[in-house]
């Protein structure tokens, strides 16, 4: 039996408990779609182009239908639903009559076997005409370049207002002739020319990142069936299961209310399962079919043509004092879309000229298409590419004014309270103090000592930090949390738990409540029973989510004081929930049990109302969260062999409401940190085409091509998030593109401005510097 | 299409199993379509990623490489027989006590590739652990817990155990 | 499928399907061909169940079966001292470990890519391949059984069956280096396989062996024949390396441009050799 305890040591907020989902996990047990059957179950697959941009001329189904086992074969003449001018990727279901990316589907099977739908697409017969393709998105800016969208298609801001919140001007209208500017926005404050006029050192480099892939190891999956009313019900590997739900009742042109999307085991996400992709098509197959038909992309097509981070390149120039004061920052950023539009431009402009004090600023943002799969979000969208810019930027100028690198940050990083570029203040940050806080590391502080070590049988030595974060998202979302008729606590939500976030929402529960967490019991509900919720993205599940739970558990608290109230015949304010039962505080003999409460809300003829708690909070005020990373690596200058010896994060994780799953965001942040910074990039040839469609040639990185990752957590509290908390899922994924061009540039004296940092790009740079 | 299939047997988690397959099928698709065993995942199909990490004869191998029929008669063991349905293996039960698991995806596969690890070589260093499951790709966790999990799993089992 | 159990099956179940066969030993490289759609093989010839394939012998020389092994390499003590380090360095760095219980040298050689990683050090060793086929057995110098990218001298009726490695004599050092951006789970941008053979402190043979900087894998002739009758200083082996550069004819590809695998031409061939060396003086490098 436990032992007596106050509200104030309930097992909950602060402890490190493992996911209870882990003995599920390592035993094979979790269902994933992939693994999930149904009675009649057809597998689906995709006709995919070939060729970045073309006209289709011709399809020609017919040999495909006729092989037995196949049950449907759909082209975009069988889906009176399409529209031209398709305002999102998931609206674009089948190609209608032009191609704007390779891997684009242009037809689909669905079959008894899967090798029986992968056969019939071999016998689809499709005619090309092939037409220019825009694959640089410089040269797409251009008049003249190959037009990607269908004229009159609006941009796409969705995916910046589920992600950033943060408000920002649109740019003025594109020059007329450049059909693939899709957004622009811009930035200004105080004189520019001035500032560059009276600066002793002006720096100007061109960052280039390029597309990355979420690489989440379960490829997109899909299970759909109709009943005979016409209901849908959706097993998807989602992010947000009420998202889906919208987006794919706005192509089928249906109720919401008629689609059921079911939540199941989300093998990793990172972003990339926030938009629709396959779910319109497997149900319209489902549809024609009337049988279940599973939907299972091939890693192939994930990487040909899943929804990547986009490219960036940023042009930054920057004006400063002999003394290091900062007089003037211009920027140009452009973000290469792919087909369609999605990215998020208010992003970079705020780290670039917001998140240190610069006096004046010009900054330009661009989103352009080009030829290639559309992009969407990958954890912290645009800002690990940003802060490779403006960190790398920063470090440069401290080393070309021989200043500290961290002083230099510090001096000029903004407080809250201070203004970004859009004029909002900042809010409450640990900027300051995981900067402080990394800068006493002692790698950081033995770094010269690495740096001299550097020949003798070693390759060239050094160290290199950066700073970094993410805004935080916002988004409306609900919970209850009802008790049961034996006094435990059961909380539901629609929150999809992508990141071991429902443990912490248990957490939050039992501390709010005052009931140990083995009491408490948290559910995701499909989108039929659970209250409404935004996507589990944006860093924003814990902050929000975290806050319904909150609120909801206290209202449920307050339900249950009020009957236990009635029954001691005494105040509300005099009771205090210890050890399951609610007791006049200092009485612990004279109270009433959970239990006896929660039964009494369940029984025949009682007149006890039950306890429901209900919470369905919107919000207003975001909780920036920072992380800083430091490298000590060493170089092989003739092969660029970049070893890493110690990686380490500090992070503000506002209050970790469980310190064991904030160290696997934080490491496993890093880890996709480290892919961008030294050997990911989607490679496509001159004609569009992916060079390296496979996890052998996209290289996420290997358990031997990395140390340990240490982990320190700051915690200055939200004012606003619940017990302090903020979003940490996001941070950990920013710095190290930067991290690492610092390090190598203090190893081997070389500058390098686009990442992936490759051996070749390295040792070539080296060779080329002599 | 040639789908005339062939009738093979094989050990799969220490108890002899009939079953008929298809020439091209791959050992994946046998275990998870045809034997319902869907603990080993298709994370790529082509023996990049590690996730259908299985032991044929007790040596880890990528099983979406491997055709069913080269498993005629040979032992199989797959992530649903590495514990017991009691009690999780020493691993299993480290990968838990540590929160190893994140999304989930890639554990069956990791663990069986340190389980092989393990069996080979009982005490690892951290470097042999890394190289031991860097044929499998996690996206969740840095891998940080999961060499700490097999490091304090192989030091739990007293010496020659195996 | 077939599945013989016997090389002697094998040739007539080849001889029975002609070109519509396909074999598979280890299925690592043909497995994603099949699901990649780039092979359609009417049917394959299983060599997993032909145990005389899977034999590795050393006595005087090496005999390495066709179905051994990559990790079998790796492992393997009799290949873990100065000799034949290179061979046993090659198999370690085949893709993954999960990919090395499967992946086979026959397959290796017979895949024949250009970045093949076992096949250099082999070459470097002067092996032999070992044919059998319908007219009985042929033996082909390594060097001509590849002739192009992913073709070989194998008619459509024929099967490798062995490596026949002559015996290197007991002053010889071997050593395999690839890069590859990721230490596991990776291909070759280059890959080098030294040996050198010493008697009374001079080179009396040596070979290097270049892995995807051609159609083919290469020798560096020019440079193995610099080194040849000299004391090996690290003057020679640095002059020795800049020749093998010429014999590289390597393209831009999105594993690595021109000019960076001519530069690792260099460097690994120069470091290839310095190890090689020491290990033919009976170092543990
Ligand atoms: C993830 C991954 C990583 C890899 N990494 C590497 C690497 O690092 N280095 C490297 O070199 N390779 C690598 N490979 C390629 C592959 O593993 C090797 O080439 C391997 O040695 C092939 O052997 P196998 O037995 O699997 O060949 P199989 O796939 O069975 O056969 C390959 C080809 O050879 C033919 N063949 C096989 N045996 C014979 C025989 N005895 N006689 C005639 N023909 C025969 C087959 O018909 C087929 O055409 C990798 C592959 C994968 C999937």
């Amino acid at each position: 039996m436990s032992t007596m305890k106050t509200t104030r040591d309930v097992r909950g907020v602060g402890l490190s408990i493992p996911r209870p989902d882990g003995p599920e996990k390592v035993t094979g047990r979790v269902q994933y779609v992939a693994d999930m059957t149904s009675r009649g179950l057809l597998h689906a697959k995709l006709l995919r182009s070939r060729h970045a941009h073309a006209r289709i001329v011709g399809i020609d189904t017919t040999r495909a239908k006729a092989l037995p086992g196949v049950r449907a074969v759909l082209t975009a003449r069988d889906i009176p639903e399409l529209k031209h001018k398709a305002p999102t990727r998931a609206h674009a279901v089948l190609a209608i009559d032009r191609v704007v990316f390779a891997g684009q589907p242009v037809a689909a099977v669905a079959a008894d076997e899967a090798a029986i739908a992968e056969e019939a697409l071999d016998l689809i017969e499709v005619q090309y005409e092939v037409l220019p393709a825009a694959v640089d998105p410089l040269k797409s800016m251009q008049p003249g370049a190959p037009p990607v969208a269908e004229l009159g298609t609006e941009a796409d801001t969705s995916e910046a207002l589920a992600h950033s919140a943060v408000a920002m001007a649109k740019g003025e209208a594109a020059p007329a002739k450049a059909v693939n500017i899709s957004q622009t926005a811009a930035v200004k404050r105080g004189d520019v020319a001035k500032g560059f006029a009276e600066s002793d050192l002006v720096l100007e480099h061109t960052y280039r990142v390029p597309m990355v892939h979420q690489g989440y190891l379960e490829p997109h999956a899909v299970l759909a069936e109709w009943d005979r009313a016409g209901n849908l019900t959706l097993w998807a590997s989602t992010q947000g299961s009420f998202n889906t739900r919208s987006e794919v009742a706005d192509v089928l042109g249906i109720e919401e209310n008629r689609i059921k999307v079911i939540p199941v085991e989300c093998g990793g996400g990172f972003g990339g399962k926030i938009r629709a992709l396959c779910e319109p098509i497997t149900a319209l197959l489902a549809r024609a079919t009337k049988r279940p038909v599973r939907y299972v992309m091939t890693r192939r097509e994930e990487l040909e043509a899943g929804m990547p981070a986009p490219q960036v390149i940023i042009r930054l120039k920057t004006g400063v004092k002999r003394d290091g004061a900062l007089m003037a920052l211009e920027a140009e950023t452009v973000l290469e879309s792919g087909a369609f539009s999605g990215t998020v431009l208010a992003v970079s402009a705020v780290f670039l000229g917001s998140l240190y004090r610069w006096p004046a600023f010009d900054i330009k943002g661009s989103e352009v298409l080009t030829h290639k799969p559309s992009v969407a979000a990958y954890r912290a969208p645009v800002a690990p590419q940003t802060i490779f810019a403006i960190d790398s930027h920063m470090e440069s100028l401290a080393r070309a004014l021989a200043l500290d690198p961290v002083e230099f940050r510090r001096r000029h990083l903004q407080k809250p309270g201070e203004p970004m570029v859009n004029n909002q203040p900042w809010a409450s940050n640990g900027a300051h103090e995981v900067l402080t806080r990394i800068a006493e590391h002692p790698l950081w502080k033995e770094r010269e000592a690495w740096k001299k070590s550097s020949g003798n049988g070693h390759g060239l030595r050094g160290t290199g930090l950066a700073l970094g974060g993410w805004l935080g998202g916002l988004q409306p979302t609900s919970a209850t949390v009802k008790l049961n008729p034996d006094g435990t606590l059961a909380v539901l939500t629609g929150q999809v738990d992508i990141a071991g976030t429902n443990i912490a929402l248990a957490q939050i529960a039992a501390t709010a409540y005052g009931l140990d967490i083995d009491k408490v019991k948290i559910t995701t509900g499909d989108t039929d029973v659970a209250p409404l919720t935004g996507l589990s993205a944006g860093s924003k599940t814990i902050y929000t989510v975290g806050t319904a739970v909150l609120q909801a558990a206290q209202n449920a608290r307050q339900q249950t004081l009020e009957i236990a109230a009635k029954e001691l015949e005494a105040s509300v304010q005099d009771l205090e929930i210890v050890d399951g039962k609610v007791i006049v505080r200092g009485v612990p003999d004279k109270g009433v049990t959970l239990a006896s409460i929660g039964k009494k809300g369940n029984l025949y003829m009682s007149k006890v109302e039950p306890v429901l708690g209900v919470a369905h909070p919107a919000f207003s005020q975001q909780a920036p969260a920072f992380a800083a990373q430091l490298a000590r690596i060493e170089v092989d200058p003739d092969t660029g062999q970049t070893t890493l010896h110690d990686f380490v994060v500090v992070q503000d994780a506002g209050h970790a409401i469980n310190p064991l799953g904030v160290e696997g965001q934080m490491q496993g942040g890093a880890v996709q940190s480290l892919g961008i910074a030294l050997t990911e990039a989607l490679m496509y040839d001159d004609s569009g085409r992916l060079m390296n469609p496979s996890l052998l040639d996209y290289r996420t990185l290997t358990a031997a091509d990395l140390p340990d990752i240490e982990t320190i957590i700051v915690e200055v509290p939200s004012p606003s998030g619940p017990y302090g908390a903020r979003g940490v899922g996001e941070p950990p994924i920013v710095p190290a593109p930067a991290a690492l061009a610092n390090a190598i540039h203090d190893a081997t004296g070389v500058r390098l401005t686009e990442v992936p940092l490759t051996p070749e790009r390295i040792a070539l740079a080296i060779a080329a510097k002599g | 299409m040639n789908v005339r299939k062939q009738a093979m047997t094989l050990t799969l988690n220490d108890e002899l199993v009939e079953v008929l397959v298809k020439p091209y099928e791959t050992l994946l698709d046998t275990l998870r379509e045809t034997l319902g065993l869907t603990g080993p995942k298709e994370g790529c199909g082509t023996g990049d990623c590690g996730a259908c990490t299985v032991h044929l004869d007790g040596k880890a191998v990528a099983s979406c490489l491997v055709l069913a029929l080269q498993a005629r008669n040979r032992q199989v063991r797959t992530i649903e027989g590495l514990g017991t349905d009691d009690t999780l293996h020493p691993l299993q039960d480290a990968f838990v006590r540590h929160g190893v698991p994140q999304c989930g995806f890639c554990i069956p596969g990791v663990l069986m590739a340190a389980a092989a690890l393990l069996a080979e070589t009982p005490r690892p260093s951290d470097e042999e652990i890394r190289y031991g499951i860097a044929g499998n790709l996690c996206r969740c966790t840095g891998y940080t817990k999961m060499v700490t999990a097999i490091a304090e799993a192989a030091a739990a089992v007293p010496q020659g155990a195996r | 499928m077939i599945l013989p159990g016997s090389v002697k099956e094998c040739v007539q179940a080849l001889a029975e399907h002609g070109a519509a066969a396909k074999l598979v030993a280890g299925g690592t490289d043909l497995l994603p061909q099949l699901k990649n759609h780039l092979l359609k093989p009417g049917v394959v010839v299983d060599l997993s169940g032909v145990a005389t394939l899977k034999k590795l012998t050393a006595d005087k020389g090496l005999r390495i079966g066709a179905a051994v092994t990559a990790r079998e390499l790796e492992r393997d003590g009799r290949l873990a001292t100065g000799a034949y380090r290179g061979l046993a360095e090659s198999g370690a760095l085949v893709g993954s470990v999960q990919v090395r219980h499967l992946a086979t040298v026959g397959g290796n050689i017979c895949n024949a890519a250009p970045s093949a990683d076992m096949i250099p050090p082999l070459l470097a060793l002067d092996a032999e391949a070992v044919i059998a086929g319908p007219r009985g057995e042929r033996r082909v110098p390594l060097r001509d059984f590849i002739t192009g990218v992913r073709t070989t001298v194998l008619g459509a009726d024929e099967l490798l069956v062995e490596l026949s490695v002559p015996d290197p004599g007991p002053h010889s050092g071997g050593a395999y280096l690839r890069h590859t951006p990721r230490r596991e789970l990776d291909i070759a941008v280059v890959g080098v396989g030294s040996q050198v053979t010493l008697a009374n402190g001079v080179c009396t043979k040596a070979r290097i062996a270049l892995a995807a900087v051609a159609p083919t894998p290469v020798h560096a002739r020019a440079a193995e024949r610099a080194l040849e009758g000299q004391a090996l200083t690290p003057q020679r082996i640095e002059e020795a390396a800049k020749l093998a550069v010429e014999a590289a004819r390597p393209i831009s590809d999105q594993r690595g441009s021109v000019e960076f695998r001519r530069h690792l031409v260099r460097v690994l061939t120069r470091r290839t050799l310095t190890t090689a060396l020491a290990r033919a003086n009976g170092g543990q490098a």
